[in-house]
């Protein structure tokens, strides 16, 4: 018994270090660290037209939408790869907003991406300079957001999108 | 003759106030220069392996040095500045966990850890 007691502090620390362990490394990776923005509301934003710049885009003129957020640019590759979904996706969910934001793309190059590749979004805005995306805490390509009608950020995935990812992530969460 | 004529006293008051003004401008600059160093050191690259912002020439970092300068420029302090950007990215921008509620179990068990540990060590003693 006495023995037992000498070692109670060890075990302890070792119990509780394995409790510690195991919660930090769950589901966590740490190339893709959580968005400080989840479950926050939309930053406030305005956001200039690719395809007519006297048109702005802010806040309140997709107040009450469901709206899916894409940071894209034309010189990003995997953008390309998960292009094409977002025809899948405004096809299912007509009633849903995509809202492309060029980022860091010069206005040429995104409008050319578009009228080569096609463009599945409702409105798409540039950020040349990528103040916007800093707003949003961008800093990789692609990144996705889901806006729910609140107005609140209520899903991120940073990378390309899957068929599975939106099937298993974003497709709940929209219905 | 030209002795004269830099010495008059409205060049004389021209030179020096052009001098005195790019001592000024260097000491500003110096200062932004030694507080973005001082802050970016603190910051985490996130597009890079476990580099700093500060020795990263990655595009992110770079636009975060860009940021900083202009939050110096506007007279900004560290704090706000820290805090603007983990508001944005969240703490895993930061390389030190800052205190707060969520962090007080991280700052404060080694110390409860030592505690107990110096509590348990000294009963034995006085048992032995």
């Amino acid at each position: 018994m006495k023995k037992i007691i000498l070692f109670l502090p060890l075990i302890t620390i070792l119990i509780v270090s394995s409790f510690l362990l195991i919660f930090l490394l769950q589901k966590k990776d740490p190339n893709k660290p959580p968005s400080a923005l989840l479950n926050e509301n939309l930053p406030e934003f305005k956001i200039i037209n690719l395809f007519d710049q006297t048109q702005v885009l802010t806040n309140s003129d997709i107040k009450e939408k469901i709206v899916l957020i894409n940071f894209f640019a034309s010189w990003c590759a995997p953008c390309k790869l998960e292009h094409p979904l977002f025809f899948d996706i405004k096809k299912q969910h007509p009633n849903l907003y995509l809202f492309g934001i060029g980022h860091k793309d010069k206005v040429i190059d995104a409008l050319k991406y578009l009228n080569r590749d096609g463009n599945p979004y409702d409105y798409v805005g540039i950020d040349n300079t990528g103040l916007i995306g800093l707003d949003f805490g961008v800093f990789g390509l692609p990144e996705t957001f889901l806006i729910n009608s609140s107005g609140k950020i209520v899903y991120k995935y940073l990378g390309p999108l899957t068929k599975k990812i939106i099937k298993n992530e974003i497709q709940p969460l929209i219905q | 003759m030209k002795f004269n004529l830099l010495f008059n006293k409205p060049s004389f008051l021209l030179v020096l106030s052009i001098l005195f003004f790019t001592l000024l401008i260097n000491n500003v600059n110096a200062n932004i220069e030694d507080n973005l160093k001082k802050i970016t050191l603190k910051l985490r690259c996130m597009t890079c392996q476990n580099q700093t912002i500060y020795d990263s020439e990655a595009d992110f970092s770079l636009d975060i040095k860009k940021i900083v300068i202009q939050k110096l420029q506007n007279n900004e302090t560290e704090k706000e500045i820290i805090n603007f950007l983990i508001q944005r990215y969240g703490e895993y921008i930061v390389f030190e966990p800052q205190m707060n509620k969520q962090n007080i179990f991280l700052w404060f068990f080694p110390f409860v850890i030592m505690a107990l540990s110096l509590v348990f060590l000294i009963l034995r003693i006085k048992k032995n």
